[in-house]
């Protein structure tokens, strides 16, 4: 009975093997700061590149071209239908068949431009592996997120540019994409949100990104439980920063069609995502008159 | 079938301004042109009336090619709409550059405006002009304040649409089509979207641009504008023209059965 309590005891205070110490000295550690930073880097390439993936998809997907549609549609099937996970490991299994495992990891260019702080040094191979990954899975669901934004924008627009001579390329740049752009941006957001967290995923590779640099690191100081949660404040505080700075783009981007009476977020609700809704959607419509 | 018309300047070519010939359009296996042949002289204004589904807004859009026409031919200002012309007489569809090119110098407006929302009034009027046609900003946008004020809108030049009533819009999206200088105006039904007190101001910036000399197709319900604006007035019925003719002679001395009947709904209303 004594050893139940003790033990009840235990689970909700964590005093017996969990040390707050740790948290408090590793959380700015510069090991920890280089991961997060990895983990950034990380973040904005492949979103960046998943994002122009999807863009491609979609006019692959709307064009005249029977095997380029096909193709399309088989490679959103197979990247949404795999695990994120399946697709890094095989990535970074499949580059020594190649035989570009060795020399990309000799290149080594984080060293040279001073990520010298980690457990180890970030491969190149692990990191291109990781960015390939990500982006072809990322472009998968963005395809989607694109459709849906571009789709959303009233046939009349193209219309009306075709009408005043526009070629659908020059229309699509200046008229529909513009417009489809921030229909897409509240739901872009979010995949930047998932993007962030699932960067992790490199750890089974050996990236020395947040999390595998706090797996290390706690592993090696018998202070695991106390790094991941060190990792997680990380994630919070990199999905909080976001979660304000896309609050502030919304805002930007909905500057024409914002009714000036309409209640805005407050800097909390937007840093938080409380509030929100999908007030980017919404007034992202054109009025109806 | 021969030109129509008493004229005998439709047979110059050079002054016909749209020359359609026989034109028939499919949507699947509904065919909503059934052989249409229109002349429109350079200057004139031409008003097109019909029931809703007797084909002439479909009409009009073909002759700038946002719809495909699937036999006869169009010809505006003596150039084929669309497609090109082999050595054997076999019409391919035209590059589409081409068609952007031809596009260029025709005028739209459309029921719905389609103004450009994520532009002000005046990055509306000068979008075209200066990504189509590469004419300098400074120049582009003192031609686009001219184009506002002439539509009575000086003030508006940085609105952006969605602060705009239905009739501002229509006026901005008359500016923007104006703006590539075009040789012909195609307005579809212009004001059928506008409350009712709203749809004068939009029909006197029509008016000026038919007193100008510029050569418009008009879609419309407003008898009273084809009463006293056209040259021309077209009845369009079951994909043809049924009947075609001065203003007076088509509002009150008409024998044609469908006309008739047409105008009388037109009048319950």
């Amino acid at each position: 009975m004594g050893g139940l309590l003790q033990w009840l005891q235990s689970v909700v205070t964590l005093n017996h093997f969990f040390v707050w110490t740790y948290v408090w000295k590793y959380t700015p550690a510069p090991a920890i700061i280089q991961g997060a930073i990895v983990t950034v880097i990380l973040s904005v390439i492949s979103q960046l590149l998943g994002t122009l993936i999807g863009l491609m998809l979609y006019f692959l997907r709307r064009g005249r071209i029977r095997v380029f549609r096909i193709s399309a549609d088989a490679y959103i099937w197979f990247f949404r239908g795999t695990p994120l996970a399946v697709q890094i490991l095989a990535f970074y299994t499949l580059f020594p068949y190649l035989h570009i495992s060795r020399p990309l990891r000799a290149i080594d260019p984080f060293s040279a431009i001073g990520f010298t702080h980690g457990p180890g040094p970030i491969f190149l191979d692990s990191f291109l592996a990781a960015i390939l990954a990500l982006s072809l899975n990322e472009g998968a669901y963005m395809a989607e997120i694109v459709r849906a934004g571009i789709d959303a924008i009233d046939v009349g627009q193209l219309e009306a540019a075709k009408s005043l001579g526009m070629t659908y390329s020059l229309a699509m740049r200046r008229i529909v994409l513009p417009q489809a752009f921030r229909i897409i941006i509240p739901p872009l957001g979010n995949e930047f949100n998932n993007m962030l967290k699932n960067t992790a995923l490199a750890a089974f590779i050996a990236l020395n990104e947040l999390l595998e640099t706090g797996r290390l690191i706690g592993d090696a100081n018998f202070a695991s439980l106390e790094l991941l949660v060190v990792a997680s404040l990380w994630y919070l505080l990199l999905t909080t920063i976001w979660g304000f700075f896309q609050g502030i783009i919304e805002r930007k981007l909905n500057a024409s069609n914002l009714d000036p009476g309409a209640p805005r977020p407050q800097w909390w609700q937007r840093a938080f995502g409380f509030g929100q809704g999908n007030a980017g959607v919404a007034t992202a419509v054109p009025a109806e008159h | 079938m021969a030109m129509r018309g008493s004229t005998g300047a439709y047979t110059n070519g050079t002054r016909l301004m749209v020359d359609a010939r026989d034109v028939h359009k499919y949507f699947h296996n509904n065919e909503v042109l059934r052989g249409v042949n229109m002349q429109v002289l350079r200057g004139e204004v031409v008003v097109v009336i019909g029931p809703s589904g007797s084909g002439k807004t479909t009409f009009l859009r073909c002759i700038n090619h946002l719809e495909k026409i699937n036999r006869g031919r169009i010809y505006v200002d003596g150039k084929l709409i669309g497609y090109r012309e082999t050595g054997d007489g076999k019409l391919v569809e035209d590059s589409e550059r081409n068609i952007a090119g031809i596009r260029a110098e025709i005028g739209m407006v459309f029921q719905r405006f389609n103004l450009f929302p994520h532009l002000t009034a005046l990055q509306n009027i000068i979008e075209a002009p200066m990504q189509v046609k590469g004419i300098a900003r400074e120049q582009a946008e003192a031609r686009g304040r001219e184009l506002l004020a002439k539509v009575g809108l000086a003030q508006k030049a940085d609105a952006y649409p969605a602060r705009l009533s239905g009739g501002q819009q229509q006026r901005v999206a008359i500016a923007r089509a104006l703006a590539m200088d075009p040789k012909l105006m195609l307005f579809d039904e212009a004001t059928s979207a506008l409350d009712p007190e709203l749809v004068g101001e939009v029909l006197k910036v029509m008016r000026q641009l038919a007193e100008e000399g510029m050569t418009m197709v008009v879609v419309t319900h407003e008898m009273g504008f084809a009463r006293d604006v056209a040259d021309r007035v077209i009845f369009m019925d079951g994909g043809i023209i049924q009947e075609e003719g001065a203003p007076a002679q088509m509002f009150s001395a008409s024998s044609n059965e469908r006309l008739r009947t047409f105008l009388g709904q037109i009048r319950e209303e």
